[in-house]
């Protein structure tokens, strides 16, 4: 918990607070300063963590970098979190044909690689920020789909939706009022697990050019683009890689730890479920 | 003097699919449940009580069990033609339920206050949310629950079990059926507690003058609160008739082996408590002929009883068996008590 803390304040430290401080422009360009390393001096320039080959400085691009991938990824987790939980809502409350085609559809669309299957797509609509949220939010709706349906097929069961229809609920109504708020919780955690992924997903995307376009900078654009000079500024690359890396770590460890908390949760409500209060 | 006839049940019989075929767990059923009674209907596991209710509600569980046969009717309207348009309209409205286990029936997740509202606005759209939580604050006042308002906004978890009972009986009383059906409303709950929800269920049938099908096993709740019983076994209703003749004089050998194997105050401790011998049957291997003739006393051998299907029939007035020698089961009471005696001498 501490570790999750630590990394995600400083990662938050660096795309909410940074760009209050008085920074450089991340897109002011300055060739005559290009590729400068940590806390080097150069003339009256000195930049934290240096500069890349165009003299943008490398602090402010990384908090702009950050705002863009976080921005992403958290509107992409929440597409796939709408769309997974109602696919799998209606496949575990229906069943039959309904989840027949549901899950076939997301064992299909898992067969194909997603890097691959995002590649594809991504050289037909074109790239844009727009275009890459929607699509890593299309194609990451299984993991909640299938937790969802694995819910919904126990809940669909239990005593309270039987009351619920005796009440004369209609099933959309049972989906809305009574299984959407006891699957949330575990899609919150799904969501969270799913966060780091998308995240890194994107960067490698960013990576190949199918993701952020340039001059928005990206972390995983950021570290292509310090490819070509990793010989003399190894920098360019390794902080927006450090910076991947404290994200997702973090959120993964935070991830883990709601998991746990959540089996507590569960095995809470089914101690006091068993025992009268 | 009865009152109309509210919901009428006629040769209702249901059908469970099995391996071995179409299986049926309701046979041939019948009875009438009038404005403003009390019905009970008792039986052991697997008697088909529920079922038949379940039937009544359109609830079978599909693909498992059809009705195959008989009328459900509903203020002469027939319910099994209904499409499920139409039965969401009549359920919670006109008939509602209440559940046995108040911890299962109630969501963990949402406030208490929001399961009654729902169940209001299942009925009573156009309704504002404020005179909505109104009217639910005013259901659980009318329950018994203490400090509705501030109960409104809690947990099923932050209930005891007596007060969630209570917090089902407000959702189901929430758009003031007319037939309130209670399967095994009290099991749940022990003694002290199941006395005040009957005592609830009794006010609030009183305020709405809703009618009450209570399903139980239990024959001292059904003394105490039913106006008429159907006694069912094996899927068929063994007898019917008003809850003073049924205990006072029972016409089905089933209905006196009940009776006799209920605890009593005055019978002495060396005295080892009555139980009707043999199992009851599952649904596959039902007997043929009358389905209690494996356990039942007053067979004698009797090679009718295994033959032919006793119908429910008039013995008395307002008092019907289903048994081809319901006459002598009063003598034959009488003979086995003396019989008793003596062997007590």
């Amino acid at each position: 918990m501490w570790v999750a803390s630590f990394l995600l304040s400083a990662v938050m430290l660096l795309i909410v607070v940074m760009p209050l401080l008085p920074i450089y422009d991340p897109y002011g360009q300055d060739l005559s300063y290009g590729l400068m390393a940590p806390f080097e001096h150069d003339g009256d320039k000195f930049s934290i963590l240096g500069t890349d080959f165009l003299g943008r400085d490398l602090l402010s691009r990384l908090a702009l970098a950050g705002r863009v991938s976080l921005i992403i990824a958290v509107s992409a987790v929440f597409i796939s979190l709408v769309i997974g939980v109602a696919l799998g809502l209606v496949a575990g409350f229906f069943r039959g044909i309904a989840e027949n085609l549901i899950m076939g559809f997301a064992d299909l669309q898992l067969s194909i690689p997603r890097v691959l299957l995002l590649i594809a797509v991504t050289a037909v609509v074109g790239s844009s920020v727009l275009n890459l949220t929607i699509l890593l939010g299309v194609t990451s709706w299984v993991s909640y789909g299938r937790v969802a349906r694995a819910m919904a097929m126990s809940l669909r069961e239990r005593e309270f939706v039987l009351s619920a229809v005796t009440q004369g609920a209609s099933p959309l109504w049972n989906m809305w009022k009574h299984l959407l708020p006891n699957v949330l919780p575990q899609m919150l955690i799904v969501g969270s697990f799913e966060l780091g992924q998308v995240i890194t997903l994107e960067a490698s995307l960013s990576y190949l050019g199918l993701g952020v376009q340039p001059p928005l900078p990206s972390w995983g654009l950021m570290i292509s683009e310090g490819q070509q000079y990793l010989a003399i500024n190894p920098w360019m690359s390794i902080f927006p890689g450090l910076c991947i890396f404290m994200l997702v770590a973090g959120v993964q460890f935070l991830s883990q730890r709601f998991t746990k908390e959540g089996d507590q949760d569960l095995k809470m409500a089914t101690r006091w479920s068993k025992k009268p209060a | 003097m009865m009152a109309d006839v509210i919901l009428s049940v006629r040769d209702l019989t249901v059908e469970f699919q099995t391996p071995d075929g179409p299986k049926r767990a309701v046979d041939n059923i019948s009875f009438d449940v009038h404005e403003h009674e009390v019905f009970g209907v008792v039986g052991e596991s697997g008697s088909g009580k529920s079922v038949t209710m379940l039937a009544v509600m359109g609830l079978l569980p599909q693909g498992q069990a059809r009705i195959a046969g008989g009328e459900v009717k509903f203020r002469g309207k027939s319910l099994l033609d209904l499409d499920t348009e139409g039965l969401r309209a009549i359920r919670g409205k006109h008939l509602s339920m209440i559940f046995q286990d108040p911890m299962t029936s109630l969501n963990p997740v949402i406030k208490i206050g929001s399961q009654i509202a729902e169940a209001i606005g299942l009925h009573q759209k156009g309704l504002s949310r404020s005179a909505i939580r109104d009217r639910a604050v005013e259901l659980l006042g009318s329950v018994g629950v203490p400090n509705p308002g501030r109960r409104f906004d809690q947990y099923p978890h932050e209930f005891s079990g007596g007060m969630r009972q209570r917090a089902m009986i407000a959702m189901a009383i929430a758009n003031d059926p007319s037939i309130l059906i209670a399967d095994e409303p009290t099991t749940a709950l022990d003694v002290t507690i199941q006395a005040q929800v009957m005592e609830v269920l009794a006010s609030v049938r009183e305020r709405t003058g809703a009618a009450m099908i209570l399903i139980t096993h239990d024959l001292g709740l059904v003394a105490e609160t039913a106006d008429r019983v159907a006694v069912m076994y094996g899927g068929r209703v063994a007898e019917l008739a008003g809850v003073d003749e049924i205990f006072a004089e029972p016409r089905h050998p089933y209905t006196v082996g009940l009776l006799a194997s209920l605890p009593r105050l005055d019978a002495s401790s060396s005295e080892q408590l009555y139980s009707i011998p043999g199992q009851p049957p599952g649904l596959r291997g039902r007997p043929s002929g009358c389905v209690f003739n494996p356990r039942c006393g007053l067979k004698r051998g009797r090679e009718r009883c295994e033959t032919e299907v006793p119908a429910l029939r008039e013995v008395a007035p307002a008092h019907a068996a289903a048994c081809h020698f319901s006459e002598e089961v009063g003598d034959w009471v009488r003979e086995v008590a003396a019989a008793k005696r003596e062997a007590a001498l």
